[in-house]
């Protein structure tokens, strides 16, 4: 099996979530060798050489990133984005359950390259037991010396902060995070000013994912270049997979970045359940536009899948057998879009109502061929007009699928009920 | 309910944890959530008070967030994702079953007050391990009529998880000001 | 700094070009692309953007082309670059104004025709001009807000109107700093709210109508009063303080409908206290003086034509002149007096009758020169400190608060707001060092302020002051010498006269035996029994007075005066501005108006070529012999400082 593990190398060990077990596995080590061998500068340049991007969802180069903020602009910030509520998206809750003193390992290791005194997580309100085992993380990694001040014999200092959010998918937003941490509403920011620039408390703050600070202790240990040496050429690394749906074995598989999805959906999904075929699946999560069994080949690499018109955005692959109703699924995703709209700007906030007023009536076969008009005209009234990219991205599934199954969506138009499911319990009959 | 000078002190230590008082909001609106069961208007005003903020300020950013109660819940707090990778393993017929067990629709709370529940298009991040719910914060996954029997039984006769760190759930849609969008499904 | 030998493309000038629709402008740095387009005439539709609050760029109704740009902008949040080639009259930008008022129409009810924004709202304006032709959206599936709730005595709201610009949170935020309205909720569910419903307190509500644009936040006052295409205009100033904030008079036919701010950068920025704005209705109060009369002692009152009443009060006030001397009459003007009334009740008082006896308020302002005046309203935000001493400024002048907000928090002033008798000294050291200090005042504590600003100055600061007067035109009696010790100007005068009240009480005594007074009701509660003692021992009382009461009851000649709104001409603010205020209503008495009247009793004293009587012609009279004012024209400010000191 193609699996290549280096986050999740050590999972399922018993009591990995306690500071004695992950120091026996090697815990901490990369954070005693940055704070011995690198300058923060020479560790920028470090990641910079391993190529990381961001396992957020963008794919932005980690290195970069931080070479963004001005120099002798201090206080900084580093905030872990922890706010995973992208659907389709779990990873990030696997690897604080699984082992929360990796991310609190890597999360000061980025402190140490920035030179931040103040680090926070913000987790979703909805991982509350996430939440507790990684402040207890934090605490006991604050009494063995790795948080505070003079780490481990250093000069370097520095305190982290676990805060829980309350149910708002907006904070994964970076700037809205940053409002969220402020304690303000959770909308998003105008940029310029660019959190690098004026983030967190109006200062310099870099926003990184979990899966992203996870991957540094490894960067660290084993050299940038190793870490540039593993994936594909644009994409380096390797990333959790979070696979739902029609498939036989659902949950997360971490794999090297290049390795065609076809590998992840048939060695470790272990295919279609029940014996069914695939119509349709989504990568990157419930923003990506949907992709066909023709793609199924594509390397799991960021610029293959941007190329055939999707991302991997978040890593989720949510795979879809021939049952599946995708006006339905398109339905789910903009509610989901509009649960979750801020109602900052007017063509997220009230675009995502009409669009999912509109849904509704297609999906239970009411609505009539100019509405479905309509549908592809509102969605090309708000994407790229909206204030951030959540009001943007609640048109790509939708769009996407009207797309990819034209013809499921026209044969809604009008006929009274769900078509795909009337067949379904058609034959369900039949058999 | 009168809040005790324990919730003052806790949302003093939060203040105390942040570079800036006014980030611990969220943390202080949960200390008033488990003292209270909901977001009351007294305790925005406490959190307002220790944290040196307007108590408008509190009342805005309580109700932005779904996870905080406007009005008293039950005493659990349960939730069905129904977003699309549940859906597509059954979510719709486990809220089906759900409400059929608590005899109440999604969005109210049970005639005996120990569930408030609703099925809620939110992602919960348990989307390998559908279909699933959330009951006062912790997941159950891979649920099957059996088990949803077994642990409804199991909580429903438990007291409200007040202490320590255990908040109530989830409401889906925020309630009070406007009047909710109709309801589908 | 460029290289001589090869010139620069771009002139070294701070300004940057652009292009708007083929437009170019050269604007300065740090301009926004929506004012570069209003530069060039090209109109931007806004919501969210106004011009006293930060961008927020919520509504996307400026979304505007920028070449080299993905996605469109918003005009209001995109600073101009060199070479920004900007298109606001393409297909793309239009589809998307329409998109947006689509949005922003889907869950707004349809209730134009009882709307008290209608006829001057902005989403009906731009949805007539860009919107869609109907609406896509089915009305049934609208979300519903609760309509009309009242969030103040003075405000309402309906939720379902509001379009969530964010103006009324940022005003709240930005303006005020009060923090009374925040969003509440989140999604299609947002909505505007106060804490916990309580009501508004703040001073300030009543700007929220006039900044929403739409119909969301209403005047109470003004509800279903009005249509806006009905009202009548008049640009004025409001009388309810000596601050000088701009309004329109709204009026249709006989009644003042309200006050709306019209925006001076210098004086309000556009913002009313409450109490001048809804002040407005009560100019409709009809109880009047409306005939002249004569009143013999004996009480009988014949009503009379103004003119018989003119010559008979300058036959009886000359009469006393010849058998006591000039010294036996005294002039008493209130501040509602415009310039022009109080320079000709100055000139008839020193140059016709020859007494020093004229004041417009009761009690003595030793030491009064030009220099108390010197700081100006906007000049505030130029101070690296202003104090403040005691609450008196600003609940005198309420508007003044929002300034002090605003350069406190926008420009960085340190605004020291001290108890009255704060330590001169302890001042002084806090501010020590810094280049411009501002010391504002209320004229009951200007000697105070005369200490602090003296030992402030002592630490090398220049130190400007600002008192602020009593009264809409407490500034301008000042500047025109309607004062016993000072001559126009601030000159001193050569024999000191009586104040306000020793007049009364001289008049009391039988010492004084005439007696002129041009509103002297504005001082019936502060004289109490003195003013009607006064009134029945003198020979003779003229009195021109707008409503009755002591005064219009007791003086032996009685002339219908105008309400400040009825009347033209001009007065002064705190700061010395010289604004022009307009007739909005009709007036109440078919007398003519006060410049008239005087110039009548003028003439009857033995005035020769005084001039023409009406407001226009007095003035360039007043301003030929006062080079401030001439200087000042209309919204200039007349400055005397270095003026001699009495």
């Amino acid at each position: 099996m193609a699996e290549y593990k280096l986050l999740t190398k050590d999972f399922g060990i018993e009591g990995l979530q306690t500071l004695p077990v992950y120091e026996r596995t090697g815990g901490y080590q990369g954070l005693r060798k940055a704070l011995r061998d690198f300058t923060p500068e020479a560790l920028i340049e470090e990641v910079k050489t391993s190529q990381i991007r961001g396992r957020g969802g963008a794919g932005f180069p980690t290195g970069m990133k931080w070479s963004f903020l001005p120099k002798d602009v201090f206080p900084r910030y580093l905030c872990c984005n922890a706010d995973e509520s992208e659907p389709g998206c779990f990873k990030d809750r696997y690897l604080i359950d699984e082992s929360p003193h990796q991310l609190v390992e890597g999360l000061l290791i980025a402190a140490y390259a920035l030179q931040v005194q103040h680090a926070f997580v913000y987790i979703r309100g909805e991982y509350h037991d996430q939440r507790i085992l990684l402040e207890q993380a934090v605490e006991e990694a604050r009494a063995a010396g790795y948080i505070g001040t003079g780490i481990l014999g250093s000069d370097f200092g520095c305190d982290v902060i676990v805060h829980g959010g309350a149910g708002a998918y907006i904070c994964g937003e970076e700037t809205a995070l940053i409002s969220s941490l402020e304690g303000n509403r959770g909308e998003p920011r105008l940029k310029p000013p660019f959190p690098a620039v004026k983030g967190l408390y109006g200062k310099p703050t870099v926003v990184n994912n979990v899966e992203t600070l996870c991957n540094l202790p490894h960067i660290v240990n084993n050299g940038g270049e190793w870490f540039a040496g593993i994936g594909a050429e644009k994409s380096r690394g390797t990333r959790l997979w979070c696979c739902s749906g029609h498939i036989e074995k659902p949950g997360v598989y971490e794999m090297e970045l290049g390795r065609p999805i076809r590998e992840l959906f048939e060695e470790h999904c272990g295919g279609m359940w029940k014996g069914r075929t695939l119509k349709a699946f989504q990568p990157g999560g419930g923003s990506m536009q949907v992709l066909l069994p023709e793609h199924i080949d594509l390397p799991l690499d960021m610029d293959a899948v941007m190329k055939a018109g999707s991302s991997l955005g978040a890593g989720a692959m949510m795979f879809m057998d021939e049952t599946t109703c995708l006006v339905n699924v398109s339905m789910r995703l903009v509610d989901f879009y509009q649960h979750e709209s801020c109602g900052k700007c007017a063509p997220c906030r009230e675009g995502t109502y009409f669009e999912s007023d509109l849904m509704h009536k297609l999906e239970a076969g009411r609505a009539t061929a100019e509405e479905l008009a309509t549908l592809t005209d509102i969605c090309d009234n708000m994407n790229g007009k909206c204030f951030c990219p959540l009001g943007d991205t609640a048109t790509w599934f939708v769009m996407s699928a009207y797309k990819a199954f034209r013809d499921e969506f026209e044969s809604h138009v009008g006929a009274g009920q769900c078509p795909v499911q009337a067949r379904n319990r058609a034959a369900s009959v039949a058999a | 309910m009168t809040l005790s000078a324990e919730v003052r002190q806790a949302i003093q230590r939060h203040k105390d944890r942040y570079p800036h008082p006014k980030s611990a909001i969220l943390p202080a609106l949960w200390e008033v959530q488990h003292a209270e069961a909901y977001v009351s208007p007294e305790g925005m005003r406490l959190v307002a008070e220790v944290l040196g903020v307007a108590a408008s300020d509190v009342q805005g950013v309580a109700t932005f967030y779904s996870m905080y109660f406007q009005k008293p819940p039950g005493r659990h707090s349960l939730l069905v994702c129904v977003n699309a990778a549940c859906a597509l393993r059954g979510a719709d017929e486990t809220a089906a079953y759900i409400e059929r067990k608590l005899g109440t629709p999604p969005g109210t709370t049970t005639a005996d007050g120990a569930f408030t529940w609703d099925a809620t298009i939110e992602c919960l991040g348990g989307c390998g391990y559908a279909p699933m719910m959330q009951i006062d914060h912790h997941f159950h996954e891979n649920l099957t009529p059996d088990k949803i029997d077994h642990i409804l039984e199991r909580v429903g006769g438990e007291p409200a998880p007040h202490e320590g760190h255990a908040a109530p759930s989830t409401p889906s849609a925020p309630s009070g000001g406007g009047k909710p969008p109709k309801r589908r499904r | 700094m460029s290289d001589a030998s090869t010139p620069p493309q771009t002139p070294d000038d701070g300004l940057v070009g652009v292009s708007i629709d083929g437009k170019e402008v050269r604007v300065a740095k740090g301009t926004l692309v929506l004012d570069a387009a209003s530069a060039v005439g090209v109109h931007i539709p806004i919501y969210c953007a106004h011009p006293k609050m930060d961008p927020v760029a919520v509504c996307r109704m400026c979304l505007v082309q920028i070449e080299k740009m993905p996605k469109q902008q918003p005009a209001c949040a995109t600073i101009v670059q060199e070479g920004m080639v900007v298109h606001t009259a393409t297909d793309a930008v239009a589809k998307t104004r329409e998109g947006v008022l689509e949005f922003l129409l889907l869950n707004h009810p349809l209730d134009c025709p009882v709307c008290d924004r209608g006829g001057e709202c902005d989403l009906q304006d731009f949805t007539l001009r860009y919107g869609p032709e109907s609406s896509r959206f089915p009305i049934t599936d609208k979300v519903h807000f609760d309509k009309a709730v009242p969030l103040s005595d003075k405000i309402e709201l309906d939720q379902e109107r509001c379009i969530l610009c964010w103006r009324c949170v940022r005003y709240y935020d930005e303006i005020t700093g009060e923090k009374e309205i925040v969003l509440q909720q989140r999604g299609v569910q947002t909505a505007v709210a106060t804490f916990n419903s309580e009501p508004l307190t703040s001073d300030f509500q009543g700007n929220l109508p006039e900044i929403c644009p739409v119909g969301a936040l209403t005047h109470r006052q003004y509800r279903f009063k009005a249509r806006p295409w009905d009202l009548q205009r008049t640009k004025s100033v409001c009388p309810e303080c000596s601050y000088g904030c701009n309004v329109s008079i709204d009026s249709r036919e006989l009644e003042v409908m309200r006050f709306a701010s019209r925006d001076n950068p210098f004086v309000d920025d556009m913002w009313l206290c409450d109490r001048g704005r809804y002040s407005a209705t009560s100019w409709n109060d009809t109880t009047r003086v409306r005939r002249a009369a004569i009143r013999h002692k004996s009480g009988d009152t014949r009503e009379v034509q103004h003119a018989e009443a003119v010559a008979s009060a300058a036959a009886q006030i000359k009469r006393v002149v010849d058998q006591h001397g000039p010294t036996a009459v005294g002039f008493l003007a209130s501040p509602q007096s415009t310039n022009e009334e109080l320079w000709l009740f100055q000139r008839i008082a020193r140059q016709l009758i020859g007494t020093p006896h004229i004041d417009h308020q009761l009690d003595a302002f030793p030491d009064l020169s030009g220099a108390e005046h010197e700081l100006g309203i906007a000049e505030t935000e130029e101070c690296n400190a202003v104090v403040v001493l005691g609450p008196e400024p600003e609940a005198n002048a309420p508007v003044l608060t929002l300034r002090l907000h605003k350069a406190e928090t926008k420009k960085g002033v340190r605004v020291l707001r001290v108890d009255a008798t704060a330590d001169a000294a302890q001042l002084a050291s806090d501010v020590a060092g810094l280049a411009l200090v501002g010391v504002i005042a209320d004229e009951g504590d200007r000697t105070r302020a005369a200490e602090v600003a003296g030992a402030l100055a002592r630490t090398n600061t220049l130190v400007k002051r600002l008192t602020i007067t009593r009264g809409v035109n407490g500034r301008g009696a000042k500047d025109l010498g309607v004062l016993p010790n000072l001559l126009p100007g601030y000159r001193p005068a050569q024999r000191g006269g009586k104040t306000g009240r020793e007049i009364l009480q001289a008049a009391a005594a039988g010492q004084i035996k005439a007696l002129v007074l041009l509103g002297g009701g504005h001082f019936a509660d502060a004289a109490g029994e003195l003013m009607l003692t006064a009134l029945r021992a003198v020979d003779v009382a003229l009195a021109i007075e707008t409503r009755p009461g002591v005064v219009a009851d007791n003086a032996g000649v009685v002339i219908p005066g105008h309400a400040y709104v009825e009347k033209a001409g001009s007065v002064t603010n705190v700061e010395g501005r010289v604004q022009r205020i307009r007739q909005a209503l009709p007036p109440a008495t078919r007398t003519p108006l006060e410049t008239f009247v005087l110039m009548m009793l003028a003439t009857d004293l033995g005035a020769e070529d005084w001039g023409k009587s009406d407001p226009l012609s007095v003035n360039h009279a007043m301003c030929a012999e006062i080079p401030a004012y001439r200087q000042a024209g209309n919204g200039g400010r007349a400055i005397f400082s270095g003026a001699g000191v009495a």
